[in-house]
């Protein structure tokens, strides 16, 4: 479990990295792309409103010139003191020429006035009124061409005055009354984009020409002007294009351009949905390619997630498994990069593994017949190589109890393997204490090799010296098992020689043991060895002379030896 | 395309609140059998002073009007029509029964006296009128500019302009010291167009001799009379009734060689010799805009009265020579249309 969730975090980790890696980016350009796509669109936006702003500015500024240039006809001509109905009729011509205007007053070099001419009221001619402080003449006398702010007939339809005087003062000048509803026909021709619309605001922001007539008819009204000031003033003086909201709230795009002269302002506006709609569009389809990217990101990432942590959980897996013990596990991985290599080097390391402890189950087994000393020399170097088989002497120390036979025959046998036991352990005391090493047991007896497998100093007198304190032992143990009436011997036999030495048996079955005759002599003077007796051949004694007490017994006949042998014993109660 | 914008979406809010209203009616269990043939188109009640012959180009201008508003009979809107043929003491009448048919919008077309008799009908569906005369005045509606109420149209200046019908006469004919105007007197503006009449022949400086006319049988008598009142010449005050009758004042005024002047061009074109008025084409193309706007939901009250600014001269110079009488070269030269 717990390595499952170890996994996973790390999946998580690699597939978040790789996942990003792949995303940010591409985020990142996306986000660059649709503000430099805005930034460009919002440009474009304010060139095209600001010419269809110029444009509906100069239509409007053309209806306004058209009249003015009409009205520039009738002031061409001096005054003379006479009727002249030769102005009545192009004041009348000009009447079916200029739907807009409803009325003319033609005014005399003195601003009398001689002629006024109305579509719905009765005409006036000659009637002489003084117009000279008017301030329609003034203003014209002053700019030539005079414009009144925009009044409003009945609180409804706009009306504006216009005058203008003649290139020179004998020829008057002429005041007409326009009805700018006209403007209708201009402004509702103007198209802005599909849906947009142009506007006409006076100085004072009245609405005073719309596609919509209504609204117009009603321009005098605060409520219905407001709106279109707003947007007005969200453009400012500056020009150039602002976003606001028109009458019913909806988002506009707008730029405005004066007329010059009656000082109007024309505004175009747009909705902002369609003003936009091709950075909307742009944006939504980079929306829709990042999506798929960030889809496609997201497999890769996930995909290369695996690839990663796949090798991971199998060499996770491989080396619980060769923890466990199962040094045979081969982790299986043709990645062809680093994880391959190490999971071959965890591969050699369960073979490295498997042969330590080989030689481990190996080194634990020598523990049983070398001294502990000499195991744990083996064991810290790791080498057995002293166990191989060799030729080298040897001294070869057999022991037996006289008389076991039978006394094991004449009690239980809990009672035999007391005193076995009692034999063995001190015995075993012994051995190790001389680092000898124990060959064999055979049931009373037993048989130790002494510089071998690892040579030591003196062998023969370490030999006699172990003999010695064997017999010591042994016999305090003897003493007592007299005292339960148990009558046993103990006796021993050295011998010195060259011997064959190794490792003999089979697979976990292996002893360490000595070939040769020697083995076969120690193993004879043993049998020939009395009670507290410790018989030892030439050879021994010869190493151990003038160091130990030696009795020379002469020589023996020794079985399976042609001659008599000479034979010394050892006195250990001396030593 | 801002039109064309909310015609596209016009016709469904239409359609839903027709449902309403049917469900509403049906729940009334009110059933009638103009309803079970055409249940989704809405209804416009239109009330007309004549018949439909005299008014062929009128209802033409007014359904060129709905069409720019995105409806078109039998299409998507149903018109009910009632003619008073002339009888227009029936208006009042047949307003109400108009009415009771449960229309969605009454359209009170050919002048104040069809809107006046619309407004006392006391329905609260919409009326959108087309008249000639001052709205305000007559007390049709509160003002231009805010109509007021569930009423609201649009104005001619026939009515307006009666004065210079007077001044057109006297101009033709300047030497007449004495001149005849014939007036209605069931018309709602006959006082005032009277009175602003008597006015501006005081500041011209003639004679005014008053007639009146209220039925086709007098107009032979009021043309006739003309001669022997030795008076120049006959204006006519502006009025449906005499409008919708241009042919046969045209041919009573060839009959007994009167010069006359009359509000429609109607009038010149059957042999009259002049009329001066409002455009009717307009004033009807925008009654039926207006109707339009109305049924795509727009409130009667945000639509300002529309004043048809446009005054026609036009002037038949084969009567004129027939008269003996000849046109000045500025009222030649100022007429819209000249019938040669």
């Amino acid at each position: 479990m717990i390595a499952q969730e170890r996994f996973r975090g790390l999946f998580q980790k690699y597939l978040l990295a790789l996942f990003m890696a792949v995303a940010i980016p591409l985020v990142i350009n996306g986000a660059i792309e649709a503000w430099f796509g805005y930034r460009d669109q919002r440009a474009r936006v304010d060139q095209l409103l600001g010419v269809q702003a110029t444009a509906a500015a100069a239509e409007i500024h053309d209806f306004i010139y058209g009249i003015t240039n009409q009205l520039g006809w009738l002031v061409q001509v001096s005054w003379t003191d006479e009727p002249d109905e030769r102005r009545r009729t192009d004041a009348l011509r000009l009447f079916r020429q200029a739907p807009a205007i409803v009325s003319l007053t033609l005014l005399d070099n003195n601003g009398l006035e001689r002629l006024y001419v109305s579509r719905i009221g009765l005409n006036r001619i000659e009637s002489r009124a003084d117009w000279s402080t008017d301030r329609a003449l003034v203003g014209a006398r002053a700019t030539q061409i005079w414009f009144s702010t925009v009044s409003y007939h009945r609180g409804s339809e706009p009306y504006l005055t216009v005058a203008i005087v003649g290139n020179r003062q004998a020829v008057g000048a002429v005041v007409a009354e326009v009805n700018l509803k006209l403007i209708w026909d201009v402004i509702s021709s103007i198209k802005v984009g599909k849906t947009g619309i142009a506007f006409v605001l006076d100085q004072p922001g009245r609405l005073i020409a719309h596609p919509d007539i209504s609204l117009v008819l009603r321009g005098a009204e605060e409520a219905t002007s407001g709106p279109f000031r707003t947007i007005r003033d969200a453009i400012g003086p500056e020009g150039g294009f602002a976003t606001s909201r028109d009458a019913q709230g909806r988002a506009v795009a707008a730029s405005a351009a004066p007329v010059p002269g009656p000082d109007w302002t024309v505004v175009v506006e747009q909705p902002l949905s369609e003003a936009y709609a091709p950075i909307y569009a742009a944006l939504s389809r980079t929306a829709t390619l990042l999506l798929i990217s960030t889809i496609f990101a997201g497999f890769l990432a996930y995909a290369l997630a695996h690839r990663m942590t796949d090798p991971i959980k199998l060499l996770e897996e491989g080396t619980e498994r060769i923890g466990a013990g199962s040094f045979d596990h081969r982790i299986s991985i043709q990645t062809g990069d680093e994880f391959q290599r190490l999971a071959n080097s965890f591969n050699r390391m369960a073979g490295e593994l498997a042969l330590a402890q080989q030689h481990q189950e190996r080194i634990a087994k020598l523990k049983r017949f070398l001294a502990p000393q000499v195991a744990d020399l083996v064991d810290r170097t790791g080498d057995d190589s002293v166990l191989d088989g060799r030729r080298t002497d040897v001294v070869v120390v057999f022991c037996d109890l006289r008389g076991f036979t039978a006394f094991s025959a004449g009690v239980a046998p809990e009672e035999v393997m007391s005193v076995l036991s009692e034999y063995y352990e001190a015995l075993g005391r012994v051995i190790a204490q001389f680092e000898a090493t124990l060959i064999s047991f055979s049931g009373d007896g037993l048989m130790v090799l002494v510089n071998a497998p690892v040579p030591v100093e003196q062998p023969a007198l370490r030999a006699v010296d172990l003999a010695i304190e064997m017999q010591k032992i042994v016999q305090g143990l003897i003493a007592g098992w007299r005292s339960r009436g148990y009558h046993v011997g103990f006796g021993i036999g050295l011998a010195e020689g060259p011997a064959t030495v190794g490792r003999i048996g089979y697979e976990d079955r292996l002893d360490y043991t000595a070939i040769g005759s020697v083995v076969n002599l120690a193993a004879r003077l043993c049998a020939s060895a009395a009670d507290r007796e410790i018989l030892i051949d030439a050879e021994v004694a010869a190493s151990v002379r003038g160091k130990r007490l030696l009795d020379d017994l002469g020589g023996r006949q020794i079985k399976g030896f042609d001659e008599a042998i000479p034979v010394f014993g050892i006195s250990f109660n001396a030593s | 395309m801002r039109r064309a914008n909310h015609t596209a979406a016009a016709p469904h809010g239409g359609v839903r609140r027709r449902d309403v209203l049917l469900l509403m009616t049906g729940a009334a269990a009110w059933t009638t059998s103009a309803y079970a043939q055409k249940p989704s188109m809405p209804v416009i009640g239109y009330l007309g002073p004549e018949t439909p012959e005299l008014f062929d180009s009128r209802l033409r201008a007014f359904h060129q009007g709905l069409r720019e508003a995105g409806f078109v009979e039998g299409r998507n809107v149903a018109i009910e029509y009632q003619w008073a043929r002339g009888q227009y003491a029936r208006l009042p009448a047949l307003a109400t029964e108009l009415v009771a048919r449960n229309v969605d919008l009454v359209v009170a077309s050919g002048g104040a006296q069809v809107a006046l008799a619309a407004k006392a009908s006391g329905t609260s569906k919409t009326i959108i009128f087309e008249m000639g005369g001052d709205p305000v005045q007559l007390g049709v509606v509160d003002s231009l500019s805010r109509p007021g109420g569930n009423i609201t149209g649009v104005s001619s200046l026939s009515v307006d302009v009666s004065p210079k019908r007077l001044e057109l006469m006297h101009e033709l004919l300047p030497a007449a010291s004495k001149l005849a105007v014939v007036a209605n007197p069931t018309s709602p503006t006959a006082n005032s167009q009277l009175q602003k009449l008597r006015s501006a022949a005081e500041t011209l400086g003639v004679q005014l001799q008053t007639l009146n006319a209220s039925k086709e049988e007098e107009f032979e008598s009021v043309v006739s009379s003309v001669t022997q009142q030795l008076a120049g010449g006959l204006v006519f005050t502006s009025d449906p009734y005499f409008a919708f009758r241009s042919r046969r004042l045209a041919d009573l005024a060839m009959k007994y060689r009167v010069p006359a002047i009359t509000q429609t061009r109607d009038f010149p074109m059957a042999g009259g010799l002049m009329s001066y008025g409002g455009d009717f084409m307009q004033s009807h193309r925008r009654a039926g805009i207006y109707a339009g706007r109305v049924l795509r939901g727009e409130k009667p009250s945000d639509l300002p009265v529309q004043l048809v600014t446009k005054v026609e001269l036009v002037i038949n110079l084969k009567t004129a020579k027939f008269l003996g009488h000849e046109f000045s070269p500025a009222l030649v030269s100022g007429a819209d249309e000249v019938i040669e």
